[in-house]
Formats: structure tokens, sequence, C-alpha cells
């Protein structure tokens, strides 16, 4: 999560928003983002629906919890799931895939270059 | 640590240089090169470690690291970010001995050194963080020296990671630089 804070300005640059998931409760994630500086929205899925909704794996360390394995999944502007990486995210890979993505909306003529 | 093909060469002119892209003068060679294995982010890029003489725990180590803790883009709330998880498993409680701006990596910095104690294990680490800019991201130099609670420090250790980041060059853009 610290990652995606680090990138937060580059994310800007490719017209993108993130968010992050979890099935812990609202006030752990609200001292879990203060003790990290976090100041991109955490959302609280304690039912877990959303992990089932994206087909995300339950992990495998806690049986009979709905705590799910990390995944990373990018969401274009049209709602399409256009990228999916599971276990630790790759900073990297998400900043290139971004990039392509800005500029494949720019090139697009019925966006008027708003991607 | 990287225990594939080691990723250095050495040059005519006496500098190493790591994956093409950093080149420096390597510390003597009692200090043996560590690397992280395969391409991970968020990891440090790469250091060198030295074991001293005395007992258990007593080292040097040194790391470039491109992703230090935290997230500022100014040095002094870089740093307070960054104190909060160093070494956070060790569980040293640190006191700043010295901070001081410096020039580093072609432009300004800032050098924090700080001492952990550990009163139950009777460990203590001495450790000089360097923060530096690499385009618009801080970057940071870290030595950390551990003796047993009584132990003495070795300043000369300290000289030595000194050095080698007066010597280094970056041969290349970063990833961040060519976005």
């Amino acid at each position: 999560m610290e990652g995606h804070q680090r990138n937060l300005y580059l994310y800007e640059r490719f017209n993108a928003r993130v968010l992050g998931v979890s099935v812990d409760d609202v006030t752990t994630l609200k001292y879990w983002a203060k003790s990290l500086d976090l100041t991109f929205p955490l959302l609280s899925n304690v039912s877990g629906f959303l992990g089932a909704s994206f087909d995300v794996m339950p992990s495998p360390e806690i049986k009979g919890f709905p705590v799910f394995s990390r995944r990373t999944v990018i969401i274009d502007k049209t709602g399409i799931i256009r990228y999916v990486r599971d276990g630790s995210p790759s900073f990297k890979d998400i900043l290139l895939f971004l990039k392509k993505l800005n500029q494949e909306g720019r090139s697009d003529p019925t966006t008027g270059g708003n991607p | 640590m990287g225990t594939s093909q080691r990723p250095t060469e050495v040059t005519p002119r006496g500098t190493v240089i790591y994956k093409g892209e950093f080149e420096f003068v390597p510390p003597p060679p009692e200090w043996k090169l560590f690397w992280p294995e395969g391409e991970g982010d968020g990891e440090f890029a790469f250091g060198y470690l030295k074991r001293d003489p005395g007992p258990f725990p007593s080292q040097s180590v040194f790391a470039y690291d491109e992703e230090p803790f935290g997230y500022s883009t100014n040095f002094e709330d870089r740093q307070k970010e960054f104190f909060k998880r160093f070494l956070w498993n060790a569980i040293l409680h640190f006191q700043v001995l010295e901070k001081e701006k410096v020039q580093v990596i072609g432009g300004e910095g800032l050098a924090v050194t700080v001492e952990g104690k550990d009163p139950v294990k009777k460990e203590k680490a001495k450790a000089k963080v360097i923060f530096g800019k690499r385009g618009d991201r801080i970057v940071s130099f870290y030595m950390t020296q551990w003796r047993p609670i009584d132990g003495t420090y070795d300043p000369s250790a300290f000289e030595v990671f000194d050095r080698f980041i007066q010597s280094l060059k970056f041969l290349k853009k970063s990833f961040y630089e060519t976005l």
C-alpha cells in the first residue's frame, strides 16, 4: 500500500485512481491508513463479497475465514477489467500498463482526448 | 539475497558497474556484495556486508535503496516516515544523533545518524541514512553497524560507506524518469 502512496503522483499523471479493498473493518482500516499515512480510499468489505466477485482465491493460510489472497486489478473507464495480477503488486508493471492505457485513451477520437 | 550470476563487472578504471546502471568504486575485499533475487519492487537495489571482529551481532552492512520507506518527496517528512519502519522487526528504540544537509548524487540531500538499543537482547546498532534525489523521487543509502550492547563502533566502516556514495554514478535514467 505504501508503494501505491509513493506512486500517487504518477497515477494522477495517467488519469488513474487507486482504491484498496480489505475484509478488515472500518476502524482497523482507519488505524492502518493512519499508521502508513495513506491518503487514498480504503474500502472495508467485511463480508468479502468483492473478493468473491473478482474471483480472488481465499488465502490458503487461514481456512474458514473470509480472507483473500492479494490481487491487483486495473479497470478501464468503461468498466472492463484490463489487468489482473496475483500476489504482491508489481508497481513498475502497473505504471507501464497505466501509461499504455492512458495513451490508448488519448488516441481514441471518441473520447475527445479524455481517457 | 541473490545467488544467481554476479551482476557486477569491473572496469579498467578500477570501478565496478552493477547491472549496467550504477558505477562506483568498490569497497575493500572484506566487504561482500549482496543483492535481491529477481526484479521485485520495493526492495533495496544492492549492498555490501562485512563481518566484524567480536561476538554476535558484530557486522556492518550498507545498501542503496531505490524505494526507501515512506512516500514524501521532501527530505524532512520522508526521514520521519522512513524511521517509523526502518529495522522495525529488530524493535530498537532509535535516537537521532545527528541530522545535516549534505550534497549527494549531484544535489541536495539529508544525512541522519541514529543509534538504537535493545536492552533485552543486549544489542545495539548505529545507522547512517542519506536521502538524495534521483529525478522526482527520493532514494536512500543506509549503513547499519551492529554490536553487542557494550561493543565499540568502527568509524572506518562509515568512511567506506561515504566513499562508496561519493563515487556512485547513475549510468542511465531510472525507470521512473523514463515514464
